[in-house]
């Protein structure tokens, strides 16, 4: 590992760079939520190494989806949580 | 003939043909004795190449005025397919053989050579199953010749009887790096004494008559290696009055120079060594490892690889593993190259992608767990090449590596282990045995210390046998056998992970060889017991529940709250012991002062029996933080607590920005007093002076002199890391610390240590204090 090409976090880290100028453009407020992005796909750095995809942006842009759909799950379930009861159906 | 019994210590060429061999033997009284013997021992080596030059070869040996008996015949390369015709070599006596050779290889540098310069304990081993303190049966002729050889004992026996080994241990008062000694303590079993350095000749005839009347088969010294033994050896030759350090009359000391070395991450600087002839010698500050597994895993590290103790004592585990495979290649008739010339099979850069990976290392999921299960594969790596069969000679190509491993399947079936198994197999055995045994033992049985530095000592030998499997230059070091492990790791562990979430289990964390695991309800060894045989029968390797954690807490990184990092955590198990990883505590660098804050608040944290419990201490401890800021502020934190221990990496003028460490060490410079790399240097952080100030200057710094500042920034921040997960952040402590009401006095320091017995393998150790 690190022998011939760089380890996932160097990866990480590279592909994070990549996109150095596209985060400088943005608002300070996008630049904190684009920084959240990454930090989510961070957790999944395991799965993209054993993945060795040829493109590990693509790994990257699909662990930050899978975060986020997570949290759309968790906010649904919390939704519905909240709804009232349905109405006892008539006899 | 005599027929005789003893235990080898030592083996080495005599300077008038064949070995000398040292066998230590008891009477019916219990008397020890130590005899000199004789053996003859032809030496074999081979050399291969096109028929021509093989001829020529043939020739140029013919006429050398050293005879050596040649033959050709059939060998095997373990990188070759098919037997190779060579010349085999013979040469009568050990000490003709590397003049020979050195004259060959000069003549012919083109040819392949084989098993050219191995060490003659290795070949013996080969030939006669022997290690050093080998329980052994000899027949000798009148003139001291051995004429039949027979080792009773193997390497592999736990409970071998034990050489009636003599010590002496020899001290000097003060670290010669630091001053001058003055004194020698002399210690055996029976009798300490005190010599003085000065004058010259009453020392060393006092030490001369110590040495005649106890004739000691192990000289065990502090700082032997680098100081003792030139010094000796050059007031001997001032006074000229002979000093007996080596038992053969007619050998004196052979020294080998100092060096600096990098290795897993680290430069290690070792002391110039000092080798006896019929004696031991072992410097316990310049032997590998010493600390951790003491003399009776030096004297197992010796036994397993078959290496000479002088030199077990010295080598990294890497080369004692290089000895193990060496000895079983002869055994198996395997030439051992001299200079490896193999080149890596070529790859696509697909493959490449796919093969040149390590091991699965996941984030964890930050915060505080409780009832949390650690699973760990026993020594994941190696039972894995003992199972799968993996060694260079095993590997076809990649294709079918990925197909045996995605089955996990051997890479073959041949009925045989290869070499690299076969050399394993016993280690992993004898350790398995050992660790059972350490389990039914009572505590306080006399066999456990010996039990478990044997096991350290196996420890790292297995450690080091799948790094020496990638090494381009060890001789049966083999790339593609090295990614198979890995491989082999991934799909092993990610069949634990698949066989835990199946049974309902959430996965926290999986790192390369381990995996932590919890589940509602799951609190007892027998909640996990049906994980455990599911994992043993889809992966086919061993695998032990290492405890079930009360908690556990994950440490996210320092940089940035949100990631997680692998390796940084603490947890206190059922039984109320620590584990603690990547903590300042474990850190050499950090003061000791701050690591005993850390680990007073961890033993505080471990107490409670519950992570509830352990949060409403949280006063407790604030309370106790502040207490001991107060006592830095008020100068009474004994200085050498606050030393801080940095190796260097480089030479001192390599560096361009230099670090703490190497700004200490040019004030060292500066009293004539050299570091080298891997050397560690202390120092205190201080206001003024750069600074540091380095502490064998010779000066004590002044309370008021040291960086407060500083040393209250490394205890908060040690001190945040293990708050973190009971939900106090460093903002928070801070605040804390700054409405602070006066401070109490340091009621922690005297917490009650019941239930804290610290685990010996993952127990929390404080840096050592410095010597004084």
């Amino acid at each position: 590992m690190g022998r011939t090409h760089p380890s996932i976090t160097q990866t990480f880290l590279d592909e994070q760079g990549a996109l150095a100028r596209f985060r400088r453009a943005l608002r300070r407020s996008d630049q904190l939520v684009f920084d959240d992005l990454f930090a989510r796909a961070h957790q999944h750095l395991a799965a993209a190494a054993y993945a060795s995809h040829a493109l590990p942006l693509e790994v990257f842009l699909l662990a930050m989806l899978l975060e986020e759909h997570k949290e759309v799950r968790a906010l649904r379930q919390r939704l519905e949580s909240l709804q009232p009861p349905l109405p006892p159906a008539d006899e | 003939m005599n027929e005789i019994e003893g235990w080898l210590l030592d083996l080495y060429p005599a300077r008038d043909g064949g070995l000398t061999v040292w066998l230590l033997q008891q009477d019916a009284q219990g008397c020890v004795a130590c005899h000199a013997l004789k053996q003859s021992f032809p030496i074999v080596s081979y050399v291969s190449g096109e028929a021509p030059a093989l001829r020529a070869v043939w020739r140029f040996l013919r006429r050398q005025p050293i005879q050596a008996r040649l033959e050709r015949c059939q060998r095997r390369d373990l990188f070759e397919a098919q037997p190779l015709s060579v010349l085999k070599i013979e040469v009568q006596r050990p000490d003709h053989h590397a003049l020979l050779v050195r004259r060959l290889t000069q003549a012919f540098p083109d040819l392949t050579y084989y098993d050219l310069d191995l060490p003659l304990s290795l070949r013996h081993a080969a030939r006669y199953g022997s290690f050093a303190t080998a329980r052994c049966h000899l027949t000798v002729d009148e003139d001291g010749v051995i004429q039949g050889w027979q080792t009773l004992d193997t390497p592999w026996e736990i409970d071998a009887p034990p050489a009636p080994l003599r010590s002496l241990y020899l001290e000097p008062d003060v670290d010669p790096a630091h001053a001058a000694p003055s004194q020698l303590t002399v210690r055996a079993a029976r009798f300490s004494y005190r010599l003085a350095l000065q004058p010259g000749r009453p020392f060393l005839l006092n030490l001369r008559a110590i040495l005649r009347r106890h004739d000691p088969d192990l000289l065990l010294t502090r700082w032997g290696d680098t100081w003792l033994l030139p010094y000796l050896l050059q007031a001997t030759q001032r006074l000229g009055i002979p000093l007996p350090l080596s038992r053969d009359p007619q050998r004196g000391v052979a020294f080998r120079p100092e060096r600096s070395y990098f290795s897993y991450g680290q430069v290690i600087h070792r002391g110039r060594q000092a080798h006896l002839f019929g004696r031991w010698h072992i410097d316990i500050e310049n032997a590998v490892l010493y600390h951790d597994y003491g003399l009776e895993g030096t004297l197992e590290m010796a036994r397993v690889t078959s290496l000479p103790l002088q030199a077990a004592a010295r080598l990294s585990p890497g080369s004692g593993i290089s000895a193990m495979q060496i000895r079983t290649a002869l055994q198996m008739g395997i030439l051992v190259p001299w200079q490896k010339q193999q080149a890596e099979l070529p790859k696509t850069a697909l493959d490449l992608l796919a093969s040149d990976q390590g091991g699965l290392v996941y984030q964890p999921l930050i915060g505080l767990h409780e009832q949390v299960a650690e699973l760990d594969f026993v020594s994941m790596y190696p039972s894995i090449m003992a199972r799968f069969n993996i060694s260079p000679e095993t590997i076809a190509s990649a294709a079918h590596t990925q197909a045996a491993v995605a089955h996990l399947h051997p890479l073959s079936e041949a009925s045989q282990p290869a070499l690299i198994p076969q050399t394993l197999s016993p280690l992993l055995e004898k350790r398995l045995e050992l660790k059972k045994r350490l389990v039914d033992l009572p505590p306080a049985d006399p066999r456990r210390k010996r039990y478990q530095a044997c096991a350290s000592a196996h420890k790292w030998l297995l450690v080091t046998c799948f790094g020496y499997l990638g090494y381009r230059n060890a001789r049966f070091g083999c790339i593609e056998a090295h990614e198979a492990v890995t491989a082999y790791g991934r799909e092993a562990l990610l069949r634990a992970k698949e066989a835990a979430e199946e049974q309902g289990f959430e996965v926290l964390h999986l790192y390369v060889d381990g995996l932590w695991v919890k589940k509602a309800g799951a609190t007892q060894v027998a909640d996990f017991e049906p994980l455990l045989e599911e994992i043993a029968r889809r992966t086919g390797l061993p695998i032990a529940l290492e405890g079930i954690y009360r908690w556990i807490a994950f440490l996210p990184s320092r940089q940035d709250e949100r990631l997680a990092v692998p390796n940084r955590y603490f947890g206190v198990f059922q039984d109320g012991s620590l584990k603690v990883r990547g903590l300042e505590l474990r850190r050499r660098d950090t003061p000791l002062w701050i690591a005993e804050v850390q680990q007073a608040i961890l033993e505080c944290l471990a107490e409670a029996p519950t992570a509830a419990a352990a949060r409403q201490r949280l006063p407790l401890i604030l309370q106790f933080v502040r207490a001991a800021l107060s006592e830095l502020k008020g100068g009474r934190v004994p200085p050498e607590k606050l030393l801080l221990a940095q190796k260097l990496s480089r030479e001192l003028a390599a560096y361009r920005q230099p670090s703490p460490a190497a700004r200490a060490a040019r004030q060292l410079q500066a009293l004539g007093k050299l570091r080298r790399p891997g050397q560690c240097v202390r120092f205190w952080y201080v206001c003024e002076d750069g600074g540091v100030q380095a502490w064998d200057s010779g000066v004590l710094p002044q309370p008021t002199t040291l960086d407060q500042g500083r040393y209250r920034e490394l205890l908060l921040r040690a001190v945040s890391t293990l708050l973190q997960p009971f939900g106090i952040s460093e903002k928070r402590l801070r605040q804390e610390i700054a409405a602070a009401c006066p401070a109490r006095p340091l009621s922690l320091w005297k917490l009650p240590d019941a239930g804290l017995a610290a685990r010996p393998d993952s127990a929390v150790r404080p840096p050592a204090p410095p010597p004084h």
